[in-house]
This record gives C-alpha cells, sequence and structure tokens, in this order.
C-alpha cells in the first residue's frame, strides 16, 4: 500500500492544480445530481398538493424550475470539465512517470543492461503505468467526492425533512456501500493482481515465443511451447474471469442496498407524515435523494475491483524508479590517442580478472590489434576501455570521443537513414553515403530493416552497426572481431575505408584470426 | 488496402457468433431488470401521492415490495453478466489460439510485424472485446425495447408526456451517429499509435548498450517523452469525444427530464389545460411520469458511455482483417515434433529473394561449404533448406517435396546453428535439451570443447543467459550452440559461420567436433567465409553472383 501512496504523492506533485480542481468539480457533480431528483420531486409532490387546495395561481412554480433547470445544465457541464481534467493531469503525469521510469531502466549498469529481458521491461512501462490511471479518476476522487457528498446530504436531509430519515437514508446508503466496497476489494485483491501477473506473463511470453520462433521450429518444438502459452492464457483468463465476476456481484449487492435503502426511506418518511411531523413534498424530497444517492457507491465499484492489480503494479513501478541511476564516464584526458596504465580487468564487476597489469599506448593514425584465444579477455578490455564495465585497478585515458564496435551489436527498426540518425541526428544524406562505401557496404539509405534489424545479413548488420558508429567520427576506434562474417576482400575494403575515414583515430581491435586482413602497426597478445 | 466498415462490421460478428446463445440470454436478461424498474417506480408514486392526498396505505408492503423488485434486478444483473462473461471469455480465447497460430506460422523476415505488435494484439488488444460484449450487447438491446416501452406508457397517461419522450428521445442517435464517426477515427488512430510506441520501445530495450555507447541516451529518452506525449494527446482525443458525447447526451436527457418536471408541476397546478384524455394526471400519475422520464433516457445514456467499447472492438476487427491478410512468407510445416525422415536432398531452380541459387544434390553422410560474398544468400538458402522460409517446392529431401506434410518430419534430423544467436528465457540446460540425461549433455558439451565455458558460469547449467548471449562471450556462446547442435543427434547439420567470433585453436577444435559429428554419419552444411573451415570440408559451393 505504501507504493501506492507513493506514486499517488508522484501524480499529485506533478499535476497539483489540476487534480484539486478536478477533485472540486467531483464533487460538485455529485451534489447537483442529489439536489437535481431531490428538487424535482419536492417540486412536483408541492406544485400537487397547492393544484388541490386551489391555491395553484400563488405557487411560486418559477424558482423551483429555474433551480431545476440550473441544475441539470450546470451538473451536465461539471461532468464533462472534471472528466477532461482529471483524465488529462493524470495522463500528464503517467506520460511522464513513463519518461522517468525509461530513464531509470537505461541508465542501469552494463551487467543489468546486458541481461535485461525486452519483454518484461516493456511491461513495466506499458502495462503497469496504463494500471495506474485508475488510481486518481476511478478511487481516490469518487471516494472523496462521495464523503463529502453524503456529508452534505446529511446535514440537508437532517434539517430539510428529518434526523432519522436522514441517518437511514445516508447511513444505509454509506455503510452498506462501504461493507461492499470493503468486501469487494478483498475478494478481488488476489484474482486482481494474479491476473495481472498473469497478463503480463502473457505478453512477455509471447514476445520470447515469437523471437525465439526460429529456434523453436528446428528444434520441433514450437507447438509445445505454444500449448505453454494457451496454458498461460487460460489461467490469465481464469483469474480475470474471477476478478470481474466480484466486480459485478459487488454491482449487484449495490443495487440491492440502494433497494433496502429506497424502501426504508420511503416507510419511514410515509410514517413521518402520516404522524404529521412533516409535509409529504418533504417525504417526496427525502425518496429521490436516496434514490441518487445510489450513484455515489456505484462509481467507486470498479476501483475497488482494480486494487490489487493497481497496488502490485505501482509496487514494481516504485522499485524500478528506486533503483539508484549508475552513471559511468570514461575518463577524458587532454592528451591524444589512448593510453592504458597497469589495466586489470574482469568481464564484469565481482568476477575474477581475466587480464592483469596491461600497459598499452596507441597514438593517432596507430591501429593496435589484440590478439589471444577466445575467453582471454579480449571483449573485457574494450568493455571496460568504453566505460562499460569499471576497471579493477589501473587507469584509461582517452583523449577524446570514444567508439566502440561491440561483439553484438543491436540494429533498430527503421530504415537505414534511421540507424545512422540515431548515432547523428544532424547528418546529411551526403555524409551517410560516404560513411556507408567506406565500411565497403552498399546499401540505400531507404532499405527497411524489421525488428532488430532483420532482414539483412550478419556481414551487412555488422557493417551497418560500423557505419553508425564511425558517422560521429570517433577520436578512438574500438572494434571487437570487425572483419567477422566478412568475405576477404570485403573485409580487407572495409578496413581500408576506416583508415580512410579516419586517418588520425587511435584505433584498437581485438581479433582472434584473419590477422592478415587487420592492417595493425602492432600485434599485442593477451 | 484498408477493409470496408461492411467487412469490419462482418469480422465483428463472425467474433461472437459461436456464443450468439449466452448473448442473447444476457440481453434478455437486461431487458426483464430494466422493466422492472416501472412497476417500483409505480409503487414509489403511489406511496407519494398517497401520502399527499391523505389516502390510507399499506406503507410497509409497499416498502417490501420496493425492495423485492430491486433485489430481484440485482439477481437478473448476476445472471446476465455472467452469461456475457462466459461468452466474452469464450470469443477471446478462441481468437487468441487463431492469432498465435498465424503468427506462428510467419517466416522470420523483415516484414514480419515485429514481436511486441503482435503480442499486443494477442493480450491486449483482444481483451478489449470483453467490455465490447458486457457492456455494448446488453445496451443495444435495452434501447430496442425499453425507450418504446415507456414511450407508450406515457402516452398513454398523457399524450403531451408522451410527445416531450418522443421529441427529445431520436435527437440522441442522430448526434451519437455523429460523434461515432468521428470517434472510430481516433480510436483507430490511438490504437495505432500504442502499437508503434511499443514495437519502438522494444526496440530500443533491447539496444539500450549500443545507445548508450552512440551518446544517444538522451535522444532516446527526448524521443521517447515526444511519442509518449503524443500517445496522450491521442489518448485524450479519443476521451473528449467520449466526454463530449455522454455530455450532449446527459444534457438532453437533464432537459427531456426537466421538460417533464416542468409539465407535470404545472399541469397540477392546474395552470395548463392540454396534455390528456380528458381528466387532469393525478399526483401519481405526476410522479410516475417524473420517474420514468430519466429511465427513458438510460438506455440510449449507457449505450453512449459503451460507444467507446464498441469502436475498440471495431478497430480491433480491423487489425484483426489486416493480419489476417498479410501475405508474409510462410514458415513450411507445423513445427511440431515428428518422427524424423531423412534422404538425399535435392535443390532445383529455387530463387530467393529474386535471386537464383545454385542446385545442389547431396547424398547423406555429405559435408559442403557454401561460400560466396557477403550479402549474397548464404544463410536465406540455409533458412530454405530448414524449411524457415518458402521454397516453392524447388527443395526435395528423399524424393518428396519438401512441403507442410514432411518438414516437420525433416527437422526433427535437423540442427540448425544460427548466425545470430538466440537463447531462451529458460535456463542453460533446458536451452541444451530438455529431456537429455547428464551424461549425455557432458558428452555435448565436450565435443563442442565449451566445458571451461559452462564450468565459469555462476550457476553452472541452471544459468540464465541473456536473448543473445550475455553472459558468455561471442565465441563461448556459439561453442554452446554448437553443443546444442550435437545433443539433437542429427542426420543433417545446416550451420551459418559456425566458426565466427572463434580464434584458430578454439576455431579448429569447433571444426574437428562438427567433422565428428560428420563422421558419425550426419550430413553437413556449413555457410562460411572462413578459409579454415573450407579448407576441411571435402566439397564446395558458391552461392550468389
Amino acid at each position: 500500500m505504501r507504493s501506492l501512496w507513493h506514486i499517488l504523492r508522484l501524480i499529485w506533485r506533478d499535476r497539483g492544480a489540476a487534480m484539486r480542481r478536478g477533485l472540486a468539480l467531483t464533487v460538485v457533480v455529485s451534489l447537483f445530481g442529489i439536489g437535481l431528483l431531490a428538487l424535482s420531486g419536492w417540486f412536483i409532490v408541492a406544485a400537487g398538493i397547492a393544484g388541490l387546495a386551489g391555491l395553484g395561481t400563488v405557487f411560486d412554480v418559477f424558482r423551483p424550475s429555474a433551480g431545476v433547470r440550473f441544475l441539470a445544465i450546470a451538473r451536465t457541464a461539471a461532468r464533462y470539465g472534471e472528466r477532461l481534467l482529471t483524465h488529462d493531469a493524470t495522463l500528464k503525469a503517467l506520460a511522464s512517470l513513463r519518461v522517468r521510469l525509461l530513464a531509470g531502466v537505461s541508465a542501469a549498469d552494463f551487467a543489468t543492461l546486458s541481461r535485461l529481458r525486452a519483454g518484461g521491461a516493456l511491461n513495466r512501462l506499458t502495462a503497469d503505468i496504463d494500471a495506474l490511471d485508475g488510481l486518481a479518476i476511478r478511487l481516490i476522487f469518487p471516494a472523496l467526492a462521495g464523503l463529502i457528498a453524503s456529508i452534505a446530504t446529511l446535514i440537508g436531509l437532517w434539517y430539510l425533512v428529518a434526523p432519522v430519515v436522514a441517518l437511514w437514508a445516508v447511513g444505509v446508503t454509506v455503510l452498506g456501500g462501504v461493507v461492499v466496497l470493503v468486501l469487494a476489494g478483498r475478494a478481488a485483491f488476489v484474482p486482481a493482481s494474479r491476473a495481472e501477473t498473469r497478463q503480463q506473463a502473457l505478453r512477455a511470453g509471447v514476445i520470447a515465443h515469437l523471437r525465439g520462433r526460429a529456434q523453436l521450429v528446428v528444434a520441433g518444438r514450437l507447438l509445445d511451447s505454444r500449448n505453454t502459452l494457451l496454458d498461460q492464457d487460460r489461467a490469465a483468463r481464469r483469474d480475470a474471469l474471477q476478478q470481474s465476476r466480484v466486480e459485478w456481484r459487488a454491482a449487484a449487492m449495490l443495487q440491492a442496498v440502494a433497494a433496502v435503502a429506497l424502501s426504508g426511506t420511503l416507510v419511514l418518511a410515509g410514517q413521518h407524515v402520516l404522524d404529521g411531523r412533516i409535509g409529504p413534498a418533504q417525504a417526496a424530497l427525502a425518496v429521490l435523494a436516496t434514490l441518487a444517492m445510489a450513484e455515489l457507491t456505484a462509481a467507486l465499484q470498479r476501483g475497488a475491483a482494480e486494487l490489487g492489480r493497481m497496488r502490485d503494479a505501482a509496487g514494481r513501478v516504485a522499485a524500478a524508479l528506486e533503483t539508484p541511476p549508475t552513471v559511468q564516464i570514461a575518463a577524458s584526458e587532454t592528451a591524444p590517442g589512448l593510453q592504458l596504465c597497469g589495466l586489470s580487468v574482469a568481464p564484469l564487476p565481482g568476477l575474477q580478472p581475466v587480464v592483469a597489469d596491461l600497459d598499452l599506448t596507441i597514438l593517432p593514425g596507430e591501429t593496435v590489434a589484440l590478439t589471444g584465444p577466445s575467453g582471454r579477455g579480449k571483449t573485457a578490455v574494450l568493455n571496460t576501455v568504453a566505460g562499460l564495465v569499471p576497471a579493477m585497478s589501473g587507469r584509461v585515458r582517452a583523449g577524446g570521443l570514444v567508439g566502440y564496435l561491440t561483439q553484438r551489436p543491436a540494429l533498430i527498426a527503421g530504415t537505414v537513414r534511421d540507424t545512422l540518425k540515431l548515432a547523428s541526428p544532424d547528418a546529411d544524406d551526403g555524409p551517410m553515403r560516404n560513411v556507408l562505401a567506406a565500411c565497403a557496404l552498399d546499401l540505400p539509405l531507404d532499405t527497411r530493416l524489421g525488428e532488430g534489424g532483420a532482414g539483412l545479413s550478419g556481414g551487412q548488420s555488422r557493417r551497418l552497426a560500423l557505419a553508425r558508429t564511425l558517422i560521429r567520427r570517433p577520436d578512438i576506434l574500438l572494434l571487437d572481431e570487425p572483419t567477422e562474417g566478412l568475405d576477404a576482400p570485403t573485409a580487407a575494403a572495409m578496413m581500408r575505408g576506416i583508415r580512410e575515414w579516419l586517418p588520425q583515430a587511435a584505433i584498437l581491435i581485438a581479433a582472434h584470426r584473419d590477422h592478415d586482413l587487420i592492417p595493425a602497426t602492432r600485434i599485442v597478445v593477451l | 488496402m484498408a477493409p470496408t466498415n461492411t467487412e469490419i462490421a462482418h469480422r465483428l460478428s463472425a467474433l461472437t457468433a459461436p456464443q450468439r446463445r449466452r448473448l442473447n440470454r444476457s440481453a434478455v436478461a437486461a431487458v426483464v431488470a430494466e422493466t422492472l424498474w416501472l412497476p417500483q417506480a409505480a409503487l414509489l408514486a403511489w406511496g407519494l401521492a398517497g401520502l399527499a392526498t391523505g389516502q390510507p396505505l399499506p406503507l410497509t408492503w409497499m416498502g417490501l415490495g420496493v425492495a423485492g423488485l430491486g433485489l430481484a434486478r440485482a439477481g437478473l444483473a448476476v445472471f446476465g453478466a455472467a452469461q456475457s462473461e462466459a461468452a466474452a471469455d469464450a470469443v477471446i480465447g478462441s481468437a487468441r489460439l487463431d492469432c498465435l497460430r498465424r503468427a506462428d506460422r510467419r517466416a522470420p523476415e523483415a516484414s514480419a510485424p515485429s514481436s511486441a505488435a503482435t503480442a499486443a494484439l494477442i493480450v491486449d488488444k483482444l481483451a478489449m472485446l470483453r467490455p465490447y460484449l458486457l457492456r455494448w450487447h446488453p445496451a443495444q438491446a435495452r434501447v430496442a425495447v425499453v425507450p418504446l416501452l415507456i414511450l407508450g406508457i406515457s402516452f398513454a397517461v398523457s399524450w403531451a408526456a408522451g410527445l416531450i419522450l418522443a421529441i427529445s428521445g431520436p435527437l440522441i442517435p442522430i448526434f451519437m451517429a455523429l460523434i461515432g464517426l468521428a470517434a472510430r477515427d481516433a480510436s483507430a488512430r490511438q490504437m495505432d499509435e500504442i502499437a508503434g510506441l511499443n514495437a519502438m520501445l522494444i526496440d530500443r530495450l533491447a539496444a539500450l548498450i549500443d545507445i548508450r555507447l552512440l551518446d544517444a541516451r538522451d535522444r532516446m529518452l527526448a524521443d521517447f517523452e515526444h511519442r509518449a506525449d503524443h500517445l496522450r494527446r491521442r489518448t485524450l482525443e479519443v476521451l473528449r469525444i467520449a466526454f463530449l458525447s455522454s455530455a450532449v447526451l446527459e444534457l438532453f436527457a437533464a432537459l427531456g427530464v426537466a421538460m417533464m418536471a416542468v409539465f407535470v408541476g404545472f399541469s397540477l397546478l392546474g395552470q395548463l389545460g392540454f396534455g390528456t384524455w380528458g381528466e387532469a394526471i393525478t399526483i401519481g400519475e405526476g410522479i410516475f411520469l417524473l420517474l420514468m422520464a430519466p429511465a427513458f433516457f438510460q438506455p440510449l445514456r449507457d449505450m453512449a458511455a459503451a460507444w467507446h467499447d464498441r469502436v475498440a472492438a471495431q478497430s480491433v476487427a480491423r487489425d484483426l482483417l489486416a493480419d489476417q491478410a498479410t501475405g508474409d512468407p510462410q514458415i513450411i510445416g507445423q513445427g511440431g515434433s515428428a518422427p524424423a525422415r531423412g534422404g538425399p536432398i535435392a535443390v532445383r531452380g529455387l530463387v530467393l529473394r529474386g535471386r537464383d541459387m545454385p542446385d545442389l544434390d547431396m547424398a547423406p553422410g555429405e559435408a559442403v561449404a557454401l561460400t560466396g560474398v557477403s550479402g549474397g544468400g548464404k544463410s536465406s538458402l540455409l533458412l530454405a533448406l530448414a524449411g524457415l522460409i518458402p521454397s516453392g517446392g524447388a527443395v526435395r529431401i528423399g524424393g518428396a517435396v519438401l512441403d507442410d506434410k514432411t518438414a516437420d518430419a525433416w527437422r526433427a534430423g535437423l540442427a540448425l546453428i544460427p548466425q545470430k544467436i538466440h537463447f531462451l528465457d529458460a535456463t542453460l540446460r533446458e536451452n541444451l535439451a530438455p529431456d537429455a540425461s547428464d551424461t549425455e549433455i557432458a558428452a555435448a558439451i565436450q565435443l563442442a570443447r565449451a566445458s571451461a565455458v559452462v564450468a565459469r558460469l555462476p550457476d553452472g547449467l541452471q544459468t540464465r543467459l541473456g536473448e543473445e548471449g550475455a553472459g558468455v562471450s561471442g565465441g563461448e556462446a556459439r561453442r554452446l550452440i554448437i553443443a546444442r547442435a550435437a545433443l539433437r543427434r542429427p542426420a543433417v547439420i545446416l550451420a551459418d559461420e559456425p566458426t565466427a567470433d572463434l580464434d584458430d585453436q578454439t576455431a579448429a577444435e569447433v571444426i574437428e567436433g562438427l567433422l565428428g559429428l560428420h563422421r558419425r554419419g550426419a550430413t553437413l552444411i556449413a555457410a562460411t567465409h572462413d578459409p579454415r573451415l573450407i579448407a576441411a570440408l571435402p566439397r564446395q559451393i558458391e552461392v550468389g553472383p
């Protein structure tokens, strides 16, 4: 529950003014709704009595009927304003919450990022945030407005009709409503949160299943995997069904409470009239006010049923927001080139070091090849130089912008132009074509890539990722297995192109083969 | 081409047709529950009128009547909702199965919709059919019956009262139709925006490391902020129309009720000499007319409130039509398990993405290297041989065309070592082979020279690796994939650059491992640039121009 308050505070802090206005309008809507029916009932009965008594000409019809019209129109306008205001404010607050969440996720350290499963993170950013949109609109506001309107109705009926009638009408509606809603909230709490968890698992499962479907097909496991998903779907639907069953049972119980309150008011107020303590018009006022009060509790019923789902989502979002952002900055010095002094590195923080005490200086224009068997820490050195992983000891001095082609670069969907724009938003088509040529890649800028760069061959994706790195004209260039998946002539052309594109860059290449393809000025064996 | 409204309506009714009976029962329950308000209102009116005129009244009985009728309405509501819920659940379940089946068959190509978009359709959008069936359907039934009934009763009491309702009622559907047209476009735009945002997010989330290395994080966040704000505006656009339509309705309903109150009030005061069938209306009739007036508008208001659900359901139907219509290349076969069947491979006149592929004949147990320039189609040829992209009947296995009937059996004896490594979200052990014994796994890992890799992992075989093998180096991941291939005891191995990311020594070991499988009788087809691997294989075929 604390995280729910935490999120509510965040929303309120973000959009306090709009929220306060929205709340005020919600109260107005509730009060005018009750006032409208009560006044109409009183007016008709009073008019009828006056007509019977032959006092039709002296009865003031204009003020009550003007009041009825005013309440009807003002209520409609207030309802429209209230809805627009609260939804707008909530949507704005949630949009900025989404951005903060993505900022938090993307600021995580390398170890976390490399294990991130896209489907789960997507759930945080979309479904969890969406689950929170009812927090203010469907729960807090109707509850507060209902409370205020109930108190006002209690006072009104107390003075205008009779204390006993007021206590019965408001008491039964409010107490009955609270009991039903609390019971419903409790009964739906577990299924609602389970339904949401299962639905998110289903979404992540469908994404993982579809992304891995080539592998599943070859393994002959596609049908098994689909059946697992269908089981998950059945379970998710069962929970959703259970949650909504609670919801509409609560609705029916609220209807029953309203019927009991209404019939009681009729009997009590009628008895008061028979005893001569109030007039029939006051009785009509009481009966119709009770009828209108049913709307107060009905507004809360969906919010109560969603409570479990909202609490879980709030917990996950709050936890994701609290993750302290670890910002890593590549050490920067004024001396051009790249200098490593006594560097010890591990693949990830906390693991055993794989390279100890490495000293290396690369001057501008030099190309150094780092070789050694697989698993010897070539990639770890590059990751450390690029600032992804902190050094265990020693120092990295990089004079200028660092560009890094990783072993498994990830491309994004869109055109080739979009890919390059991600690295250099202001680049024109001319430089884009030149950098593609430097990478020995002959692709039109409008070529469309699918999800994760699908549609290109392995060698093409690598070269496009290289072009994306080169277009920023880095002073220090780190390349992890740049010639992988390329035929020898293409690889040679690409290596020549890189040097022509960046004549003054200090280039460090991790490579385990094709040394002959790499025009290295020096070779360092790990 | 966008589907027409008729097509959308057909799709939607085809979706719900199997549940017609439950939906009808729920509609009847909704109509009866709504109609029960009339005797309830009559009791209230009779009671209040009796109090005003001082007639003796069975007050307690009347109270019990009001309460009893209210309870009956509540019971009917529970019954109706249960019917709709069951119907919605069945409709969603079968639609999900349908979509998943279709998505499963799509070849992994650039043109396939993003997995996030498909997941959004299957999980989130189809769920929108629930409110449609739960709210729109019963509301529609009530609109057809209840207002006419109340109109008739009002006319019977007083023709002027009936006239008030008859005039203000029909204006509502006209307004609703106008607003509904705008709402459909806005809602469709909002849905597209949601799908676009999800697809963008899933791609960015998978590329967060690259984005950081390119210093593009702030740009990505700004971009996302922009898109999120766009989505917010689209959503508000939809809501604004919904709110406006219900405001218009409420206004008409409120004016209708107010007019009725004024008419009844003036009639009772004796200031109006018209509107009745002879005698002036009584207090009881007046109250009854006033209580019925809101009920006349209520079904229309509920229908308007559910209008958004209907529009959402229509855009789901539109998406389903679009999903069915994609002419994406399909995976051959079902992807299930089957008894393995092999034989000689024969490729004749295969064309992939407009490129002619070389003809190929391979007897079981042969080994060949596919070579050629990068982007020339080596990987596509391997995918076609695995039946992952259509080959138009140009591939024959053991004399039989590789088609939907033969593909699963063919793949049962097949191992694919893809260029882009993908680990399922499960433990390493489950990724390698869910059913293999410890000894088998150890042997396969040994063969792939990956024992040291597994030994170094924090949880050994129970480790969960990242989607693309985060947690191990590129060369290590490739050796694990080769171990996975070995565990399938394949008759045929299709390997795409199996020695990529490997140093000389490890490459030699992996080549030795592959040849070991080959010597045991497996056919080996490897797409490669690696001279070490080409040299180790007896035959070489040039692919591409």
